[in-house]
Order: C-alpha cells, then sequence, then structure tokens
C-alpha cells in the first residue's frame, strides 16, 4: 500500500493526457497553476506520446505496441530527469504502471520491445530491467495534491464553505493495481480529502459511489443505452444525496458525466442540479485562478455560471 | 487469408485457460484456476446489472475450455472498469481474461466490425503522437452533444491558445512511435482486420437478400440466464 510519506514532490514529469488535451485543456492548465504555487518541480515533454489507453481498451492496440510505446515514454521520462510520471487520466496510469511491471518482469516482451528498439536505431529507447520501478515510478496527480493539502490550506483564497461535493474516483486508479491506492481501495477518500481542505462539505458515502463512469472505451459507441444507464444510476443517486458538485481525476469520466449528463436528461426526461470539474479545477479555483482563462471551463458541457456567481466568484 | 495471430496477446496454447494464462495482457498472478464461482465478479460488474452479461459464467465457460464463448455477444459488453478485479477474492481477473477472449475473436474474425469505430486511432498515434475520438465515434457525440459541443470543438485551438497552451495537441515523436506501430506489425495486423469487415459486410449484404438470420447471442448454454439480448451496434 503506498502511504503520504511516498509521494516525491520533485522530478515529477507531468504526462501529457490527450483526452484533457481535447476536452478539458483547463484540466492541465489548472495543475499546473497549482503544481507552480505549491513549489513542486515537474516538466512537461512534448516527446512524450500518447499512452495507448484508448487504443488499448477498445481492443485496437494489442499489449505488444502497448508495451512498447510505454518503454518509449519511459526512456522519455529518463533522459530528462524527470522519471516519476504524473498522470492526469487514470487510463494513463494504469496503462503505464502496468506496462512497467510487464517489461520487468516478463523476459521474452522485453527483449522483443528491445529488439524493435535496435531495429529501427533507437538504440537510446532501449529499456533494462528494472530501469523504472512500477511502485515508486508512476503517481496520479491527484496524489501530489494529496499530499500538499496543508500547502494548499495555506495558500487558499477562496472557501468553499458549505459546498455539497461528491467525488468520483477513477475506475482504472483504484481497480486496476488496487494494492497501490493511498488508501482504502474499496472506499478511495483522495479527492474528498483535498476537496474538505478547500472548504468543501463532501458526501463521503452515497450509493453507487464505486460505480463506473460508465464510458467503457467502445462501449459508449457500440452499447450506448447500457452506457447511459450505468451513468444515470450515479447522477440520480447524487440527485438524491443534494450534491451540488461533482470532483473527478479522469477526463474519459469527465467527458460522460458532464458531456452526458444533459444528454441523460433529455433521453431520460429527468433533471440534475450538479456540475462537474476536475479536483485540480477546483483547487486552482481555491487558490485564486481564473475561471476561464486557467480552469477553461467554457469547455465544459454542464454549464458553471449558475454554480460560480453563486459561490461569489464572478 | 492466413489468420493474423497476436501471439503476446494470444499465444497459442491447448486450453483457453492457458492461453488467458499466458497473456500479456493477464497478470502474472492471475488466479483464474482458484476461482471459486462465488459470483462476486458479477456481483459488482455494471453491465451485469443492466443486462444479462456475467463474468462469473464467462469465466466457468474459459475453465470448461467452451471455445464457443469466442463467438458470444457477452464477451463484447465489458466495461473494462476492473470492478471485477478489485473484488474478486482469489486474485483472479475476469476483465483481463475477456480482453484475451476478444483478442482470440479478432484472430478468427469474429466480432471484428466493432473495431471498425476505433481503428483511425493507430494512424492518428503513430501521426501525431496523440490520441484523438475517433471519426465515427466524435460523429455520434455531434449527434449526441450538438451546438455547444460542435461549437467548442471549433474553438478548440484559440481555447488552448487563450489558456497558454500550444493550439493543437500534437508531440514531437521524431517518428519513432510510426516506426514501433510498423515493427509491432500493428499495421499489418489493421490491414487485415480493414480486410475481414469489408469481407463480413460484403457477407451480410448477400445474406441480408435471403434473410435467415443467425441470432448467436444468449444462446451457448449460459445457465438459467434470460436470452441475453446484445445491443445493437450503430452503423457506420
Amino acid at each position: 500500500m503506498k502511504t503520504i510519506e511516498d509521494i516525491p514532490d520533485s522530478q515529477l514529469l507531468l504526462f501529457k493526457s490527450c483526452m484533457v488535451g481535447q476536452e478539458y485543456p483547463g484540466v492541465e492548465t489548472s495543475t499546473c497553476y497549482v503544481f507552480d504555487k505549491l513549489g513542486i518541480d515537474y516538466c512537461i515533454n512534448d516527446e512524450q506520446s500518447c499512452c495507448t489507453g484508448i487504443g488499448h481498451y477498445t481492443d485496437i492496440f494489442e499489449g505488444l505496441t502497448t508495451a512498447a510505446i510505454a518503454a518509449r515514454n519511459f526512456a522519455v521520462a529518463k533522459s530528462c530527469g524527470y522519471p516519476n510520471i504524473t498522470c492526469l487520466c487514470s487510463t494513463c496510469y494504469a496503462v503505464n504502471k502496468e506496462a512497467c511491471e510487464t517489461l520487468n518482469t516478463n523476459t521474452e516482451v522485453r527483449e522483443k520491445v528491445n529488439s524493435i528498439f535496435r531495429e529501427k536505431g533507437l538504440e537510446n529507447l532501449v529499456y533494462e530491467k528494472d530501469d523504472m520501478n512500477p511502485r515508486t515510478n508512476f503517481y496520479h496527480a491527484v496524489e501530489i495534491l494529496l499530499s500538499k493539502v496543508d500547502k494548499i490550506k495555506e495558500q487558499k483564497k477562496f472557501d468553499f464553505s458549505g459546498i455539497k461535493t461528491a467525488s468520483h474516483h477513477a475506475c482504472h486508479y483504484y481497480k486496476v493495481k488496487y494494492l497501490d491506492v493511498l488508501g482504502n481501495p474499496e472506499n478511495p477518500q483522495l479527492i474528498d480529502n483535498i476537496a474538505a481542505t478547500c472548504g468543501a462539505e463532501p458526501v463521503r458515502w452515497y450509493e453507487d459511489r464505486t460505480l463506473t463512469c460508465g464510458m467503457g472505451f467502445s462501449q459508449l459507441h457500440l452499447n450506448k443505452s447500457t452506457s447511459l444507464q450505468v451513468t444515470k444510476a450515479k447522477l440520480d443517486s447524487l440527485q438524491r444525496a443534494g450534491v451540488e458538485l461533482m470532483l473527478h481525476m479522469c477526463p474519459n469520466c469527465q467527458i460522460q458525466y458532464d458531456r452526458y449528463q444533459p444528454v441523460i436528461e433529455k433521453e431520460f426526461g429527468v433533471k440534475y442540479d450538479m456540475v462537474h470539474m476536475n479536483i485540480a479545477q477546483f483547487v486552482a479555483l481555491s487558490m485564486g485562478a481564473d475561471p476561464y482563462k486557467v480552469c477553461g471551463f467554457q469547455t465544459h458541457s454542464v454549464s458553471l455560471e449558475g454554480f460560480l456567481e453563486k459561490t461569489g466568484i464572478i | 487469408m492466413i489468420p493474423y495471430v497476436n501471439e503476446y496477446d494470444t499465444p497459442e496454447c491447448k486450453t483457453l485457460a492457458e492461453t488467458a494464462k499466458k497473456s500479456i495482457r493477464t497478470p502474472a498472478s492471475l488466479g483464474l484456476d482458484r476461482c471459486i464461482q462465488c459470483g462476486a465478479c458479477t456481483a459488482s460488474c455494471p453491465a451485469a446489472r443492466f443486462t444479462d452479461y456475467s463474468p462469473r459464467q464467462i469465466v466457468k465457460k474459459v475453465l470448461e475450455n467452451d471455445r464457443s464463448v469466442l463467438e458470444s455477444e457477452m464477451i463484447w459488453s465489458c466495461f473494462y472498469c476492473y470492478s471485477c478485479n478489485l473484488r474478486c477474492p482469489r486474485n483472479n481477473s475476469p476483465v483481463t481474461i475477456v480482453q484475451v477472449l476478444r483478442q482470440m475473436a479478432i484472430n478468427e474474425g469474429i466480432g471484428v466490425e466493432k473495431l471498425a469505430y476505433f481503428l483511425e486511432i493507430g494512424e492518428y498515434l503513430a501521426e501525431n503522437g496523440a490520441s484523438k475520438i475517433p471519426g465515427p465515434g466524435a460523429k455520434n457525440m455531434e449527434r449526441d452533444l450538438g451546438e455547444r459541443w460542435i461549437s467548442f470543438k471549433k474553438n478548440l485551438e484559440s481555447i488552448r491558445d487563450e489558456l497558454g497552451l500550444s493550439s493543437k495537441d500534437i508531440r514531437n515523436t521524431h517518428g519513432e512511435v510510426q516506426a514501433i506501430l510498423e515493427a509491432t506489425g500493428y499495421f499489418e495486423r489493421e490491414k487485415w482486420i480493414k480486410a475481414k469487415i469489408q469481407e463480413k459486410l460484403l457477407h451480410q449484404l448477400l445474406e441480408n437478400q435471403c434473410i435467415k438470420r443467425e441470432n448467436r447471442s444468449g444462446d451457448f448454454g449460459f445457465e438459467n440466464d434470460r436470452r441475453y439480448p446484445g445491443q445493437p451496434a450503430f452503423i457506420i
């Protein structure tokens, strides 16, 4: 089990996420805003590619391709001196962590990947056993935020007292490598604890708290009605609990809840009162970030204006 | 046509269970043989809650080496949420076994039409170093999400500029990602899948003329489950 003392605050490679970049770019800028204020030593490297997650989990990429792409990204992280891969997306986190384990333990795969690199003249990418450690080189940005709650509290400019929040901890953060979760994987509280630092009142338990968002990679497109039923189950539960703000840690989940909430309202004839944001956007807001120029709320589907007005931010 | 063999995902073995255990997709510690059919996986499963999908029965089929499971629509219903992986008291992982089964099905040309949606991802990744929601998926989203999302997508570059990011999320991979996808055989496999999809579409067209559709879903002896109706796939 990871402990809070294990979380590093230096040499972090902030791993760019494709879905963040294309759907909620404000998640990246909010994370950078908060990391800068907290004095975290991190870098963003444009040479880093997609983790393959979207293709891997839509069954397009085979395991060998995923392992080889991961090995390349590990080489990028190591060569720039920032080997602690810190993800904005839970799927990047799981894919990288798993690939690292495979490359360390499966000699046949490692040798095949390395032979591919040599064949293509990419000797600089060759991965030696234990070049990276699956337990100590991979983090989710939320873990970094949680390890800095005292500093967040000190620098907080805006207090969200009285705001009822609920967390959606992303499946690929706590259900894939469940022994490496900060806290209890049956009831993760990372987002709740960070939100509480910003003054919010998290609903610590609600029905279906551990239910997946429903995106399910190919499921949203192949089995849309089941996909939306799953999403609706959790939204219904949050509505019953009187939640105003749902906090996320993964762009895929955020797409499913924020983008599809209006679709579910229309298709199922229901009405929801909650708005959505990533926990990094929430922390940035509480530290004084601009809702549009830093948090990028103009990219959201469920309008946040009502929430921002109510809380006095705009 | 020689079927494409995906040797790391689906190593050739005598039984489904052996293939699942040796696959790159499953953890080395996979507790498949330790499965006690307790059903914690099915009880935790979002797909099982709303359809007749049952990870417990899929694992049972694998242990019985019943290859008909490869033809079942069921294996295409998993959300890959890993709830079963977390909850299994025997360290089994139905979600990763289903990934192997889908790869085995693909090797036999089963279900390949479901991949049509996502095939763009590979080429886009090779070219840009990033992934995007593939074209057919984006079309669905345009239809579902309407004007607000469409106009946001149109303004994405200027929004990224305003946020101080590069206007496009394109990575500088020096052609290395392209080279890797070439060398792992990804493009070869993609080509094979595309050809298979075409072949299937043609078949479907011919079959439709003499109707009689075989309904494969739910008819594989999954005990006491209601008939699994599957879900209609969108036509692209």
